[in-house]
């Protein structure tokens, strides 16, 4: 017997490294995804990751700020950072409009608030194929925490999941452990957003729901991380079977996150 | 020697495939610099240094993604295994053929995974999500590990981890 284990150790030591992931496995999908590591591994890769990007970044910051447009490229970001509050501020017009109305009917009304942004810069994309993420700059030294809701002018990107001194990762919408409340905003259809990795699914939303395709999908605030009437995405498809109580609907989000340069966290 | 190589290695993984890959994104398609890097392991080492060494680099890149701990250790561990496993029988690492099999392993593997999703999450679309996502990584994937095993049969670098009986072999 001791002879057997010794000659297959590295097979018996692989097989219980196998069966111990495994385990890991079931039991998060039991009762949720491990996160005891995260902040030391992601505060030295974060910190790995500014030095090895150091040469890169200034490189391209001389060629573009100093050579080519001396000061173009300062007056430009300024701009930029301008249009997409006034884009996000456009895009929730729509939204406040029919909130307003109602709010008159019921002789309520109240103004909407949206809390201070931190703008941030994303340093970092998708680092396992299981899942979609995105590192951003800033962190908890600059009042970045855990489940702050992260957006752009086109709408909801998705949450931060876990914060180090400087940087943060962002789960994004697309990412299969991320849900949000939202609703349809033509109808007022309410429902819950999976991710799907390519895509979402607009879930628990009942047979009977007039939803179709082209529906634009905005944030209900329900789930307390987002902000209501931020969009969301657009419903692409929806089929209905017999005998199952609710729709099965498909959208993309309104972001394109292949093209995330910059976001807004809201601070809570 | 060889433990300082797999530190430095795990030390820069993800800042490279999070900071310097991303710069080569297309069209928000990232090559795989932890499935190519293993590939290249398990030609030059073995099966059981190449299951650890995918362990290794999945359970990294599931604690600085956002998945399950230990989901893509395992996956990494089983394409390590078998990467190991082929390499035995590989005598001519400069070969382009040799990629048929990262493409393979690397298909597999999204198949694996998008499979794992459709059960966990349900509704997942299983075709889309390989097509849109694994295929693209895959190929992109695939060209980065040409490159790269280029460069370590030129620079002798990764001869640092191979393994020593490989000189008797040939």
């Amino acid at each position: 017997m001791n002879r057997f284990i010794i000659k297959h150790k590295k097979a018996i030591a692989i097989l219980i490294l196998f069966a111990v992931l495994f385990w890991l496995l079931t039991v998060q999908v039991k009762n949720g995804r491990f996160s005891f590591l995260e902040k030391p591994v992601l505060a030295v890769s974060g910190f790995v990751e500014r030095i090895v990007m150091w040469p890169f970044s200034t490189t391209a910051a001389v060629l573009r700020g100093y050579v080519v447009l001396v000061y173009t490229e300062s007056e430009n970001r300024r701009l930029h950072g301008e249009i997409d509050r006034l884009k996000m501020d456009n895009a929730v017009t729509n939204e406040l409009l029919l909130e307003n109305n109602r709010l008159r009917q019921m002789l309520e009304f109240k103004a909407l608030r949206y809390p201070e942004a931190i703008a941030v810069k994303v340093i970092g994309k998708e680092l396992s194929p299981a899942s979609s993420t995105v590192t951003i700059n800033k962190g908890s030294d600059q009042g970045i925490q855990k489940d702050m809701a992260v957006i752009t002018a086109a709408g909801v990107v998705g949450k931060v999941q876990s914060v180090t001194g400087g940087t943060a990762k962002v789960i994004l919408l697309t990412d299969p452990g991320n849900t949000l409340a939202v609703r349809v905003q033509r109808n007022r259809e309410e429902g819950l957003l999976e991710g799907k990795l390519v895509n979402c699914a607009l879930k628990y939303v009942s047979y009977y729901a007039d939803i179709q395709k082209g529906d634009l999908l905005v944030t209900s605030g329900l789930d307390g991380i987002y902000p209501s009437g931020l969009a969301v995405g657009t419903v692409v498809t929806v089929s209905k079977r017999e005998a199952v109580a609710f729709q099965s609907i498909t959208a993309e989000p309104a972001v394109g996150f292949s093209r995330l340069e910059e976001a807004l966290v809201l601070r809570k | 020697m060889k433990p300082l190589v797999y530190i430095a290695m795990f030390v820069f993984l993800l800042p490279l495939q999070a900071g310097l890959l991303a710069l080569l994104s297309i069209g928000g398609i990232v090559p795989d610099l932890g499935l190519a890097l293993l590939f290249i392991i398990g030609l030059l080492t073995g099966p059981a240094e190449a299951t650890m060494a995918g362990i290794g680099i999945g359970l990294l890149q599931d604690i600085g993604s956002a998945s399950f701990l230990g989901f893509t250790g395992l996956t990494r561990g089983v394409v390590g295994l078998g990467v190991g496993l082929i390499g035995r029988h590989v005598l001519d690492r400069s070969s382009p053929f040799i990629i048929l099999f990262l493409a393979l392993f690397s298909i597999i593997e999204g198949a694996c995974i998008s499979l794992f999703f459709q059960i966990t999450y349900g509704d997942v679309p299983f075709f889309t999500l390989l097509f849109t996502r694994y295929l693209p990584r895959t190929l992109y994937t695939c060209a980065l590990c040409l490159v790269l095993l280029r460069f370590t049969d030129r620079s002798d670098f990764l001869r640092l981890i191979k393994r020593p009986v490989i000189g008797k072999e040939l």
